[in-house]
Parts: structure tokens; sequence; C-alpha cells
């Protein structure tokens, strides 16, 4: 509980820093989302370490430092991030929008009307039930058959229950 | 195909060639602009498949797999960027080298010709995981994580070497693409079964199936983020995806050899739902509903229909995106509060809004509202399982019953209620956390307007 409200205090704190500048210290402050620059007019070096940040072209690219953002600013993360959604999200949407009739699903439904149209026109029927033609398959004799059989139940174990359901496709 | 592994393999020298501050930026870039390209696999033809090479070829079960694959990693390095501040350039530029490198493996893996070439990947994949779960994970379990994870899928795995070998001997070839049209029908006996076993049990353990999924609490919640998006998002589907594959090569016997898989995987879903409703730790909570997830998704592929094949596939991209989703969100409350458990951080709502906004649609989208893709893939899975046989609808209905109440009992107790006095000073979210989000939603939300391209090669 304490330790929430010192730390409310210390980021009002830096929130007062941030807008109205330090009171008396010597050190140099840099705003990570304007040009704002808060520096003593003679530097001393022993001054130097505190709250100067050390990479300061590269703030807004990574997590900004807990200790010396304030957080409750305009944040300029946020126009890059979005540009760069509406972006992916746009090519990559138009991309796939936009493929040659992927998988020739299209020239499958062409092709299925032309086939219908045709059918109709000639008193064919629109289709046959037999998926493959009942002519070209070749039964073997019964002779094999039984070969086959027998050869298979050998190496069948006894323990498989006769009787399963089978499973039915939609 | 080289023109994805090439510049993938090029992310490595660009790791450890960059500058300390430019590592994060130039990596999340250069993976975003390789995940773009990863869209051209989408131009695939009617019957066949996009046949790279003798070595790779993807085809419309792979394809959504790739994109979601490389899709992930610029989101994996943007999601570690906070657990990682604090270490050094080199243990920095290692992670990277880490998640590179398992990328590269699971390109390879997803695009696999020569099945032995698919299991070398599928083994591999497992190094890169377990070096990034052991070394970057947060708590001690994750030694135990890590060797539960190693040794359940080396256990399942060894044996389909074997049976890979024994088919190349016996058939001549293992290349996939001549195989689909030369398998043969498996008679009955009872080596045959072992070898239906041996094939099937190296995927059943990845999935996981519901009796051997004990890896996957320990190895999800014991993984830093990255891991843990990898693992939900990509791994668990490279189970499916070899299912699915190694399949074509087992008929008929899958029809009477899947029988207690199923069961287990029926059983398992409602068991696991039910698991998550008496979960405290969040991360484990997202784990087992990953479990349950991917019970719907052995299911379908056990029964081997057209609609559920679908429905497979629908369900492993879309839960790969949500799941990979709420560990980020799961990992955003950790890294706040740094503990994974549910009620430390709860009414977030009137914290961070924005946030809370993400959690409402990535638990929306995991309890499969319509009209998402989650609900596209569990609708096709509930119909051929009822066609399949009629009473699975029950344990089809409760399941889903179960995913809403613990999906909204996650929303309602992190997001609503009065927030804990404790987390008022709580970091507001950073923009790079709402970009991940975002970044995780968008093709979600997008893919519901196209399912055709993520619903496989039987569509």
């Amino acid at each position: 509980m304490a330790a929430g409200m010192l730390g409310l205090c210390g980021r009002r704190l830096l929130a007062v820093v941030a807008t109205q500048g330090l009171p008396a210290a010597h050190v140099r402050w840099e705003s990570s989302s304007s040009r704002a620059v808060i520096a003593p007019a003679v530097i001393a070096p022993s001054t130097l370490a505190g709250k100067r940040p050390s990479e300061p072209t590269l703030h807004w690219q990574e997590d900004p430092e807990p200790e010396d953002k304030n957080l409750y600013e305009n944040n300029p993360d946020s126009t890059v991030m979005t540009r760069t959604l509406l972006w992916t999200s746009g090519t990559c949407g138009t991309f796939v929008a936009y493929l040659p009739d992927c998988r020739m699903q299209e020239r499958a439904r062409r092709e299925a009307e032309r086939l219908v149209k045709y059918r109709e026109a000639h008193g064919l029927p629109i289709m046959e039930s037999n998926c493959f033609d009942p002519s070209k398959i070749q039964l073997p004799e019964d002779e094999d058959l039984l070969v086959a059989k027998r050869a298979i139940k050998s190496t069948t174990f006894s323990t498989m229950p006769a009787i399963l359901p089978s499973p039915q496709s939609p | 195909m080289l023109k994805y592994i090439i510049p993938t393999m090029m992310l490595m020298p660009l790791t450890w060639l960059s500058k300390n501050n430019m590592i994060w930026i130039n990596s999340t870039l250069h993976s975003l602009l390789i995940s773009f390209t990863s869209l051209l696999l989408m131009n695939q033809f009617g019957d066949n498949s996009l046949n790279f090479s003798l070595t790779f070829f993807s085809d419309s079960l792979s394809t959504p797999l790739l994109i979601l694959t490389m899709w992930l990693l610029p989101l994996m390095l943007m999601a570690s960027q906070h657990h990682l501040l604090k270490e050094s350039p080199t243990r920095k530029k290692l992670f990277i080298s880490m998640l590179v490198l398992l990328q590269l493996f699971l390109i390879m893996t997803f695009t696999a010709t020569e099945l032995i070439f698919f299991y070398i990947m599928f083994e591999a994949t497992l190094v890169p995981t377990l070096i990034i779960i052991t070394r970057w994970g947060n708590q001690t379990e994750r030694l135990n994580a890590g060797l539960y994870f190693l040794f359940y899928t080396l256990t399942g795995s060894l044996p389909l070497l074997v049976a890979l070998i024994h088919i190349q001997n016996t058939v001549g070839s293992l290349n996939f693409l001549i195989l689909q049209y030369w398998a043969q029908p498996v008679p009955n006996s009872w080596s045959n079964v072992f070898l239906w076993l041996a094939c099937m049990m190296a995927f059943m353990v990845k999935m996981p199936l519901y009796g051997l999924h004990l890896w996957l609490p320990k190895a999800h919640v014991e993984a830093p983020i990255a891991g843990s998006m990898v693992l939900a998002a990509i791994l668990l589907k490279l189970g499916g995806y070899g299912m699915m594959r190694i399949t074509l090569l087992l008929n008929p016997m899958t029809d009477y050899m899947a029988y207690p898989f199923i069961m287990l995987s029926l059983w398992g879903m409602i068991m696991t739902s039910s698991i998550c409703l008496r979960q405290t730790d969040l991360k484990s909570l997202i784990a087992y509903s990953s479990v349950s997830h991917m019970a719907l998704v052995i299911v379908a592929i056990l029964i081997q229909t057209p609609w559920s094949y679908m429905g497979a596939t629908a369900l492993m991209i879309a839960h790969g995106l949500t799941s990979s989703m709420l560990f980020c969100l799961a990992n955003s409350n950790y890294e706040r509060i740094h503990s994974r458990t549910m009620i430390l951080a709860r009414g977030l709502q009137t914290l961070l809004p924005l946030m809370a906004a993400w959690w409402l649609l990535a638990s929306l989208t995991n309890l499969a509202l319509p009209p998402t893709i989650n609900l596209i893939g569990e609708l096709f899975v509930v119909m051929s399982t009822f066609s399949w046989s009629n009473i699975t609808i029950i344990l089809m209905g409760l399941n889903m019953v179960i995913t809403a109440l613990y999906s909204l009992y996650m929303l309602i107790t992190t997001q609503r209620g009065k927030h804990t006095h404790h987390i008022n000073n709580i970091l507001p979210s950073f923009t790079r956390e709402n970009a991940l989000m975002s970044l995780h939603m968008l093709p979600l939300l997008l893919l519901s307007l196209n399912p055709k391209i993520i619903l496989g090669p039987l569509y």
C-alpha cells in the first residue's frame, strides 16, 4: 500500500518535472516525444550522470525506462503502429483477395456449368450414379477370390471383433 | 523454397552483426518482411501441390501453417523485448538466434517432401525449443519441464523412425508425392498394428493426446513468452500436420485402430476443459485449453472424412493465433506483477481498458464465437463427428459449453470487478504490446472473411 502510494507520488513528481522543469538540479533532460531539452548553462562533468538518456534518438523504438519517462504524454509509437498495421493488413489482404483463381475453383465452376448445359441440350443425364465406369473394372475369377480369402483369414488374428460400426462419411 | 530459407538463415548474421541498439529493430523488421513473402505460397494449383524441387513442396495443408510460422517470428521477437531488457547483448542475440533456428527448422519441416527429412527436421525443432525453455524460463521448474518435453517427444518419435525406415524398405520410396499415389491398403496383422502405432504415436504425443499430455502444461508454463507462443501456435500443429500426412499410408487400418485414440480424445477434451475451470495459474489454464482444442483436432483427423479434415486444418490455424494471443496477454500480466496467479491482477479493465479489449477479443475467439474461424473449425468437426456417431454430439456440446465457461471465467477474473489496490501503479500498456495483440487479432478477423484458404486440401 505504502509502496503503491509512493509510486503514485513519484509519478506525479515526474509529471511536474516534465512540464515545469527541474527545480534546481544540474542535470540535462531531453524529452523523448518532442525535441524539448532542458540543459544547464554550464555542465560540470560530475553532474553528467543522472537523467541523461544514453541513446536519445532511439527512445521511441524500445520500451521506455520507467524511471525517466512520463507515460501519460502522447505516444508517437502509436502512429507507427497504426500505420504498420494498416499497411500490413491492406497489402496482405489485397494480395489474398486478388489471388488468381486459387486452386482453380472458378474454372471448375465454369466447366461444370458448361457440362450441365451440354448434357441438358443433348438429353443426357446430368450425372451418372457410378463413380467409375463399371465396364472397366476387372474382377478376379472365383477361384482366385477363394485363395485370397483364405490367405487373409490366416493372417487375421481371432480377437478382432466381427461387428464394427462402419464409418460413414458425410 | 530457398526464397524463404536463405532470408531466414540470413537473419542470424543480421542479429549478430547488428549494433546493440538495433538488434530488436533489425530482426523484427526483417522477419516481418520475410513473412510477407510467405503469402506467395497461396498460389496453389487445383489438384496438385506446389512442387518447388525434389526436396520441398507445399500444398493447401502446409501453406497456412507455413504462413502462420513465418508470421509468428516477428510477433515472438516483439513479445520477448521486455523480459530480455536486462540481459547482455550477447544473450539477447543468442535468444534471437535460437528463435531463428527454430523458424528455419519449422519451415523445412512443413515443406519436406522426403519423410525422413521431415523426421529429422521434426526432431531438430526440439533442440532450440528445449534451449529456450531451460535457459530463459523464469522458475526452477523449467528444468523439469524441459526434461518432460524432450523425453516425451523423443520416446514417441523413435518408433516413427523405425517405421519410416521399414516403409522405405518395403515400398521403396519415402517421397511423399509418390507415396500418396502408391500407398497400398495395409493388411491386417499384428506387425502392421505396431507399424500403425509406431507411425502415429509421435504425433499423438506432439498434439498432445489426452493420456500423453503431461509435458504440455509444464512446458507451456515454464517457457518464456516466445517459447510459449511457438509451442502453442506451431509445434502442436506439427503433430496434426504429421498425422494428416502419415494417415495416407495407413489405410484401411485407421478405421479400427483409431478407436482407442478417438475415445481418449473425446473424453480428454472434456476432462481438460473441466481442469481449466479449476486453474489458478493463468498460463496453465491456457495450456490446458490448448490440449482441449487439440483433442478436437485429433478426433477430426482420425475419423478421416473430408469435412473433418477441413475442420481440423481451420481449427489448427485458428487455435494457433488465438492461443498465442492468450499467452501474450498472460505475459503482459506477468511482466507487471511477476506472478501467474490470475486473482492477483484482477479488475484490469479499469486500469488498462485497451488491453481489456484485447482480452475480450481473445476470449471470444477462444470460445469459438461466430463468425470467427475458430467456430468454423469446431463446427465442421462437430458435424463430421455427429455423422460418424450420433452420441458424440453430447460430448462436443458439453465441451463447447465448458470452453465458453472457462474462457469467460478467465476474462471475468482478470478484467472485471474491483481491482486490487496493489496493482494501482502498474505500467500502462506499451505500444509494443498493443501492436502485438492487434497483429494476432487482425489475421484472425480477416480470415473470417475468407476462410477458404485455411480449409486445407479437401476444400
